[in-house]
C-alpha cells in the first residue's frame, strides 16, 4: 500500500535526478520511505535515493514495491503549477499509481517490475571529501563543456579543481579551500569522468545545494547531497575514465 | 580450423572494455568465415542484395567493428596470403566438405528440416575472391588498417603481437598460440548470444584471453614442445597420429622431451614434420606495415552498401557510432565500468 501527498517542486527535483540515469525505475516502498537504486544500462553510473516520510506532505504505506516509466511522471507533473501539493496514491488493483493535482485525477499504468532486479552495489573505500555548492561546480562544467567531452576532478590539501583539455583549448575552475565548505584531503587524488554524465546530473541540483565529493586517483567518484530538506538524499557513483599507457 | 587445443587451454573471460585502447591483430578470413556462417536467415541462405550477391561479411564487418571501435578497440584486419604447400590436403577436404554440406543443405530445404538445412548452410559458407575482395573494400572506406600476409595471417599477426605492435592476436583459431603470439583472444567479434549447433538452445560468448607465457606454465611445456604436440595431433599442415588428442599428446612430449623420442616410443610416423616445425616455429610475416587508422569515407560506405541494398539510415547510424567513437578515443583514455569495482 502506497498513499502520499508532495511538493511538486520536490517530485520534480527527485525525477529530474533520476532521469539523467535510466528511463524506468522501480521504487522500494517501506513505513519510513522510499528508495531506489538504478545503473545506467553502460554501466557507468549508479544512484542510490532515499525520500524519507518527512519529505512528503503527508505519508502512509506498508511494503511494496512501484515501477514507473519516469517520462509519465514528467508529464504528470506539467499538471502542476508551482506550489501545488500533488497526492499520490496505489491502484493495487488495476496495477496503477493515481495522481490528483486539484480537480485532476490522472491514473497511470504501473512497469512491471519483476524483471528489474536490484544492481550490485561497487565496494568502494575513498578517503578524500570535498563539500562545495552545487552552484560552483555548474560554472566549472560551463566553461569545460565548450573545451572536451571529459572532465577531471583533482584535489589536494589546500585546493579543489575542476579542469579539461581538449586538442588545442583547455579550461580549468579552481577552488581554493577557503572557497570550499570543506576540504578533507590527505594527498593529491585525480580522476578523470565522463563530462555528460557528470553535467547532466549536477545540473538537475539546486545551486545552493551543498554537495559532497568524495574522490580518489583512477577511482570511482562518490557524488553524495541532500533532498528535500535534508528529509532524503542521493548518492551517485560515476566509473572514471582511465588514461590509457 | 587449426589445431584444437580448447580441451587443455584455460582461458580468462574479459570485458571488451579491458582492451580499451589497444591495438588488436584481427584474423580476417577467421572473422569472415564467422560472419558468413552465422549471418543467414531462417533457411540458410546468406544475406544478399536484389542480384543475389552475398552481403553477411559485410554487415558483420561493419557492424561489429563498429562495436570494437565503439568498444576503444582499434582493430587490423590481417589477411591470408598464399597458403602453404603442405596446407593443399587440408584445403581440399575443406572444399569437398564445403561441397557436400551444400548438397544436404538443398536437401534440407527441399524435406523441409530448416533446423538441418541452416547447419549444412553455415558448413557451406565459401571465402569467394567477390567476399575477400568487397570485404577489402569495405575495411579500406572504414579507414580500418590491413595488413596483407605473405601465407598464413596468423603467423603475421603473431609476429605483430610478439613485437608490441598490436597487443593481441584474435582468432578462434589456437594456431596462433603455436606461431608465437603472446596474446590470443577469442570471441572478439562474435560474443553475445549464439545459438548452439544442432540444438533449439543458446549460450552465452564471452570474450576471453589466452596468455601464452602463462599457458606453456601451467602445461608444462615450452611453445616448440607444444607445436610438437600440434603435430602428434594433426594440423592443417599434416595428418597426425590416429588417436592421439591434446592430452594423450601432452602427456607423450612431457615424458619423451620431443616428437622423435614419442614416435619411438608410441611407433609410426608423420613425414616432413620438421617442415611443420618450421612453418610454426619460423612463419613468413613483413615487417613495417602502415597499421595507423585511416579517415573514415562516411559517403563511401554508404554509396558501396546502398548499392547493394543496405538500408542508408542504419549503415550511417553505425558509421556516425565510429566517428563519435574515434572522436572519444582520440583522448587515449577509456571509459571504465563500475562492475570493475565489485
Amino acid at each position: 500500500m502506497f498513499k502520499a501527498e508532495v511538493k511538486s517542486e520536490t517530485l520534480k527535483g527527485v525525477v529530474n535526478i533520476i532521469s539523467t540515469l535510466v528511463d524506468e525505475v522501480k521504487f522500494t516502498v517501506g513505513s519510513e520511505g522510499i528508495s531506489l537504486k538504478a545503473v545506467d544500462p553502460a554501466h557507468v553510473a549508479m544512484i542510490e535515493l532515499r525520500m524519507e516520510a518527512g519529505a512528503f506532505e503527508s505519508f502512509s504505506a506498508s511494503d511494496t514495491e512501484i515501477g514507473v516509466d519516469l517520462d509519465k511522471i514528467k508529464d504528470v507533473l506539467k499538471l502542476a503549477g508551482s506550489g501545488d501539493v500533488i497526492s499520490m496514491e496505489q491502484d493495487e488493483d488495476h496495477g496503477r499509481l493515481v495522481f490528483r493535482i486539484g480537480n485532476i485525477t490522472r491514473r497511470m499504468n504501473l512497469v512491471d517490475t519483476s524483471s528489474m532486479s536490484d544492481p550490485k552495489v561497487p565496494q568502494l573505500d575513498i578517503q578524500s571529501s570535498i563539500l562545495v555548492s552545487a552552484g560552483e561546480l555548474q560554472k566549472g562544467i560551463r566553461a569545460a563543456e565548450t573545451v572536451s567531452d571529459h572532465i577531471a576532478l583533482t584535489a589536494d590539501a589546500d585546493f579543489f579543481e575542476l579542469s579539461c583539455e581538449g586538442d588545442t583549448d583547455s579550461a580549468n575552475l579552481r577552488l581554493e579551500a577557503s572557497m570550499l565548505e570543506r576540504l578533507d584531503v590527505p594527498g593529491r587524488v585525480r580522476s578523470l569522468f565522463p563530462l555528460d554524465y557528470f553535467s547532466n546530473l549536477i545540473k538537475a541540483v539546486p545551486a545552493d545545494t551543498k554537495v559532497e565529493i568524495r574522490l580518489d586517483n583512477d577511482y570511482p567518484v562518490k557524488i553524495k547531497f541532500p533532498l528535500a530538506d535534508g528529509n532524503g538524499g542521493v548518492d551517485y557513483l560515476l566509473a572514471p575514465r582511465i588514461e590509457s599507457d | 580450423m587449426g589445431v584444437n587445443l580448447s580441451s587443455v587451454v584455460e582461458a580468462t573471460e574479459i570485458e571488451m572494455s579491458d582492451l580499451c585502447g589497444k591495438k588488436v591483430a584481427v584474423d580476417a578470413y577467421n572473422a569472415i568465415y564467422q560472419f558468413l556462417s552465422t549471418i543467414r536467415q531462417r533457411d540458410g541462405y546468406p544475406l544478399a542484395d536484389s542480384q543475389g550477391r552475398v552481403t553477411s561479411h559485410l554487415s558483420g564487418i561493419l557492424y561489429r567493428t563498429a562495436n570494437l571501435i565503439e568498444a576503444g578497440i582499434e582493430p587490423v584486419y590481417v589477411f591470408d596470403g598464399k597458403p602453404h604447400v603442405m596446407k593443399a590436403d587440408t584445403l581440399r577436404e575443406r572444399r569437398d566438405r564445403r561441397e557436400k554440406a551444400e548438397e544436404e543443405w538443398m536437401e534440407a530445404v527441399e524435406a523441409g528440416d530448416m533446423e538441418r538445412a541452416f547447419t549444412k548452410a553455415q558448413q557451406s559458407s565459401r571465402m569467394t575472391d567477390e567476399v575477400r575482395d568487397t570485404s577489402i573494400e569495405l575495411l579500406g572506406l572504414m579507414g580500418v588498417p590491413i595488413v596483407m600476409a605473405p601465407s598464413d595471417g596468423e603467423a603475421q599477426s603473431a609476429h605483430m603481437c610478439a613485437v608490441g605492435e598490436v597487443h593481441a592476436a584474435a582468432s578462434q583459431d589456437y594456431d596462433s598460440i603455436l606461431f608465437g603470439s603472446p596474446r590470443l583472444v577469442r570471441n572478439l567479434t562474435s560474443s553475445g548470444r549464439r545459438k548452439i549447433p544442432g540444438r533449439n538452445a543458446y549460450r552465452d560468448v564471452r570474450t576471453e584471453i589466452i596468455e601464452s607465457g602463462e599457458l606453456f606454465g601451467t602445461l608444462g611445456v615450452t611453445r616448440e614442445q607444444l607445436v610438437d604436440v600440434a603435430i602428434l595431433m594433426g594440423t592443417d599442415f599434416n595428418p597426425g597420429i590416429k588417436g592421439i588428442g591434446p592430452k594423450r599428446g601432452l602427456d607423450l612430449i612431457r615424458k619423451h622431451g620431443d616428437i622423435e623420442s614419442a614416435l619411438a616410443h608410441v611407433g609410426g610416423e608423420i613425414p616432413g614434420y620438421q617442415e611443420v616445425r618450421d612453418i610454426f616455429l619460423r612463419g613468413e610475416y613483413v615487417e613495417g606495415s602502415d597499421l595507423s587508422v585511416g579517415g573514415l569515407d562516411f559517403d563511401g560506405v554508404v554509396g558501396m552498401l546502398t548499392e547493394r541494398d543496405f538500408s542508408a539510415a542504419r549503415v550511417e547510424a553505425a558509421l556516425k557510432r565510429i566517428e563519435e567513437a574515434r572522436k572519444t578515443n582520440r583522448s587515449k583514455s577509456c571509459q571504465r565500468s563500475l562492475s570493475d569495482w565489485f
